[in-house]
């Protein structure tokens, strides 16, 4: 395993690495795919990203095919049948890495240093190899030949959307980064755009950002509140709404389908929209909460987002990888035999304004832990861009999740990395919320406000509107959303 | 056994998520009647089936007696169930590619008598498929599925939504014997787009109109029939066809070479052989139509020329002077062709408005992405006007009715007067004026002679002057 490469870096490296980050127009495209016409591509991994990544690459003019494990070729696995069926050219590392102009790298985390290991040999004098992830390079320190150029392209979506938005004629938001230390040619940004074009990512927006500020936020997104902020929510809110004798059915309801609810109000409108869906009074509440619950959380977000930029995280991690992922497995089960996870959802209906007027308290958290997400990753030098990326735009990716399988299948489902994070985070952020629990009652997580009258003071409306509307992720949000909806409604 | 049944529905106002409505419906259904509801497209004969199974919020009248078990067979069903399946795709964060739920596992859910649901699969053709994703069915076949697991699950009220649509010349008269059976015991309500295909069993006609139950005709009474008749065939004004866009924006096509030339074509997956060995040459002019019972593959070989289907860059294909795999976009391949299929009307998930639906066709893509100048907007405009739609170019495609979506795409297809025009099976769900109408455009686009059309459709009346070329799978 090599050195961190984010620690070997002098602090002024570290801190313009970090701020590193531009919405890049459309007519920075113009070239097109032109910079990989010709090129031979080859995919490592054929799960949602690699085949849907794949299947738009060659639908945009370029070659792509797929280099397997020999067993997984003889043993006619699933990824197998994911690349032939889709009439790919599937074949093993020996047979098509050494003609691989561009080796796509699409395999998880854990992975990427004994498949980068295994292919690096054989790849061709001056190719290129290109990640979704920095994980391997900045984390890992993975050591790349110097005559290879490092690239990463990461669609911001999941690998389904991916291909369904291309066909629309449409793409994702993507990022796109090139290594530093390993762009002998000066070619790097010419083939990740050309990649990006190549997976429609560039009718979306493209973010050109480094491996670094993708790495420290994304980790610091998908362990606090994309996956933490929402296990630990469900968990003390199912809890609660039990103390209050809410039935089970309902309780397990409210919250399971609840986030992905409300957070299809952020994906539209931001904090503003989704806050704007609650009574006045109970915006009011939920306001109140949500300041309370980010002055209890903000020294633990700190200490993520310390952890992280230190790599005190990533060498914990990897050490319990090293132990055959004993604390992750522990934890994993541990989430299975939750209250909240093993009560079913009813069958009772529950229309979608009622997952807002019932749910006041998991719209705060949800606020609470975007807004403290957000402000943390800035503080620490990432730019807006990428934070909001990381917290607030992919909150309802993760909330969906839950809606289908709950907590189990979440922290199956997501990244290793993502999931070890999420149970440091819920550890601690579960006890530390325990005396703002406790005077609650069920007007705020289960039953709603119920007045009579919802007449609230003006003054104080104002005030909190403002307060909404005036947080900075609210900009950013407005802005890069504006984006993508300027090219949906354009007529 | 079904239970007698006595549904009245006493001034009845039902609303669907203030999109639509229906109004002070007064209507009762008793035991020993079978009804048929029929209407235009849009006017509301499927919201008022819906209700029958649950659907809608009832604002005011009172409305009694409905069973407990219905089932419900119907576009919107079938999409919704469709959908369903598709989030579970699309909600997948994780970097597994999601297969679906299989065919058995749908027609389970809802089975009462596990003897009688084998029976139907075997007769409906299904054994094979069992162990297949739903999602992955032709349209046809997703259809049969529905229609086997409504009919296995015995219910006290059947209620079909356009059954015989899309359904082989086998299946048809099958359904059609086995319905006829079990309305001794089991009460069903249809809808049928074309009154002249109700089966003989039917005693009531219901006619709705913008949400209203205009007339009740009882079948025993000939005069009234024949005025509801000729109600339907109140013939259209004579149509022209909408100009194309004025600047001609595709590359010359070589006049000497076919438009398309498949050769030994196949599809193949690990565990399954869709076709083999299928050749087909389509000269510019020729006009097709295409053949074959459900599931034969005739979408699939069409996605095959269009480049939807991944296995086109495995096979010899040669489409607009492209030999594909040889580095071509997908884009530079759909600027030839108009398309519609169900399968679009699936794929077509995005929340427009129907001018930009209409529109969209000059982009080949599914929403707007990019700028359209004054002559589309115009020649938009003209298609709308054409489809009775003009008042509501800005109304959301999303809550149109199926037969409404229907007839947008059909106009986003031939909006540009493409080249190669594909439509696979445009009718579906379309009233008896508006098929009129599409079999009109179809004709005079035929005649222009500057579009090839394929074309393919179950219905035998369907026929359209021009195209005289056939190919069975």
């Amino acid at each position: 395993m090599g050195t961190n490469y984010f620690n070997s870096l002098s602090l002024r490296e570290q801190l313009e690495q970090l701020g590193k980050c531009r919405f890049m127009h459309l007519d920075e495209f113009t070239e097109g795919v032109d910079a990989l016409k010709g090129k031979k591509m080859v995919v490592i991994g054929c799960g949602a990203q690699g085949l849907n990544q794949g299947l738009n690459l060659r639908d945009s003019g370029l070659d792509v095919s797929y280099a397997l494990r020999a067993e997984a070729i003889s043993e006619k696995r699933q990824s197998f049948k994911n690349a032939s069926d889709n009439g790919f050219t599937v074949g093993t590392y020996e047979d098509l890495i050494p003609t691989a102009d561009v080796v796509l790298n699409l395999t998880p985390d854990k992975q990427h240093t004994s498949v980068v290991n295994a292919v690096m040999p054989m790849m061709k004098k001056g190719s290129c190899l290109s990640y979704s992830h920095g994980f391997n390079i900045v984390e890992e320190g993975m050591q790349v030949r110097d005559d290879i150029t490092v690239i990463m392209v990461a669609p911001k979506c999941p690998g389904s959307e991916v291909r369904a938005e291309y066909v629309r004629g449409f793409g994702v938001p993507t990022l796109i980064a090139v290594h530093e230390n390993n762009d002998p040619n000066g070619e790097g940004l010419s083939l990740a755009k050309a990649y990006a074009v190549g997976t429609g990512g560039h009718k979306a927006g493209v973010l050109m950002s480094s491996f670094v500020a993708e790495v420290k936020s994304d980790l610091m997104g998908e362990q606090t509140i994309l996956c933490g902020m929402l296990q630990t929510g469900s968990l003390l809110c199912y809890d609660k709404m039990m103390e209050e004798g809410i039935d089970p059915g309902y309780a397990a309801k409210l919250i399971q389908y609840g986030w992905e609810t409300v957070t299809e109000a952020l994906k539209y409108g931001g904090v503003t929209n989704m806050m704007d869906r609650l009574s006045n009074p109970a915006k009011i509440r939920a306001f109140e909460l949500a300041e309370e619950m980010k002055d209890i959380m903000r020294p633990l977000y700190h200490k993520h987002q310390d952890d992280i930029m230190t790599g005190h995280f990533s060498s914990t991690m990897m050490a319990d990888w090293a132990n055959d992922d004993k604390d992750l497995l522990g934890w994993r089960a541990d989430t299975a035999e939750t209250a909240f996870e093993k009560q079913a959802a009813g069958d009772m209906e529950i229309s979608e304004q009622e997952y807002f007027d019932n749910g006041i308290l998991m719209v705060a958290m949800v606020k609470a832990g975007v807004e403290l997400a957000f402000e943390t990753m800035t503080d620490a030098g990432i730019i807006a861009d990428s934070a909001y990326y990381e917290s607030l735009h992919e909150t309802p990716l993760i909330a969906n999740t839950i809606a289908r399988k709950k907590l189990y299948e979440m922290n199956a489902t997501i990244s290793d990395t993502a999931e070890y994070g999420c149970y440091l985070y819920n550890h601690a952020c579960v006890p530390l919320l325990q005396d703002f629990m406790k005077p609650l009652k069920s007007d705020v997580i289960g039953k709603g406000l119920q007045l009579n009258d919802s007449s609230v003071d003006n003054a104080r409306l104002i005030e909190v509107n403002d307060a909404i509307r005036s947080h900075p992720v609210e900009a950013i949000g407005a802005e890069l959303r504006g984006h993508m909806a300027d090219m949906k409604r354009i007529v | 056994m079904a239970l007698p049944v006595d549904i009245t529905f006493d001034a009845v106002d039902v609303d669907f998520d203030g999109h639509f409505q229906l109004h002070d419906i007064n209507w009762s259904i008793q035991f020993g009647e079978h009804w048929l509801i029929a209407g235009a497209n849009g006017s509301g004969k499927s919201a008022l089936a819906a209700v029958l199974a649950g659907a809608g919020d009832l604002s005011g009248g009172t409305l009694t007696g409905l069973p407990g078990k219905v089932a419900l067979v119907s576009y919107e069903a079938q999409a919704e169930l469709i959908a369903d399946e598709l989030k579970k795709d699309d909600a997948d964060i994780l970097d597994v590619i999601s297969e679906g739920t299989p065919v058995a596992e749908i027609i389970q859910r809802d089975t009462s008598d596990p003897d009688l649901a084998n029976q139907l699969i075997v007769q409906f053709g299904l054994t094979p498929l069992l162990s297949r994703a739903f999602r992955k069915l032709s349209t046809g076949e997703t259809r049969k599925v529905m229609l086997v697991r409504a009919l296995a699950s015995e219910p006290d009220l059947l209620v079909l939504d356009e059954p015989f649509d899309g359904l082989d010349v086998n299946t048809h008269p099958m359904l059609l014997e086995h319905l006829t059976r079990i309305i001794k015991t089991t009460p069903t309500v249809l809808v049928l787009n074309r009154i002249d295909e109700r089966p003989e069993y039917i005693t009531h006609i219901a006619w709705v109109e913008h949400g209203r139950i205009e007339q009740q005709v009882n079948c025993a009474d000939p005069k009234a029939v024949a005025e509801l008749n000729q109600l339907l065939h109140l013939t259209h004004t004579s149509i022209s066809l909408p100009d194309p866009d004025p600047i001609d924006r595709l590359p010359a096509l070589d006049p000497s070479k076919p438009l398309v030339d498949i050769r030994n074509a196949s599809v193949k997956y690990a565990d399954n052989v869709v076709f083999d060995n299928v050749n087909w040459r389509i000269e510019r002019g020729e006009h097709w139509q295409l053949t074959g019972p459900n599931g034969s593959g005739k979408t699939c070989l069409l996605s095959l020329i269009t480049g939807d289907h991944p296995q086109c860059y495995v096979n010899d294909i040669n489409v607009f002077g492209f030999q594909r795999g040889n580095g071509e976009t997908i884009w530079q391949i759909k600027q030839f062709i108009g398309y519609v299929s169900t399968q679009l009307q699936w794929e077509y998930r995005v929340s427009t408005n129907l001018k930009n639906v209409v529109l969209s066709g000059f982009h080949d893509s599914i929403g707007v992405y990019t700028h359209s100048s004054d002559a589309q907007k115009a020649i938009a405009d003209q298609w709308l006007e054409i489809l009775g739609m003009g008042h509501r170019a800005n109304e959301s495609f999303n809550q149109l009715s199926h037969g409404d979506k229907r007839l947008l795409l059909i106009a986003r297809a031939m909006v540009k007067h493409p080249p190669l025009l594909i439509l696979d099976e445009p009718c579906l769900g379309l009233d008896d004026m508006n098929r009129r109408l599409v079999l009109a455009l179809i004709e005079k686009i035929c005649a222009s002679g500057k579009t090839t059309v394929l074309y393919v459709n179950h219905h035998a009346e369907d026929k359209v002057a021009g195209i005289d070329q056939y190919k069975n799978l």
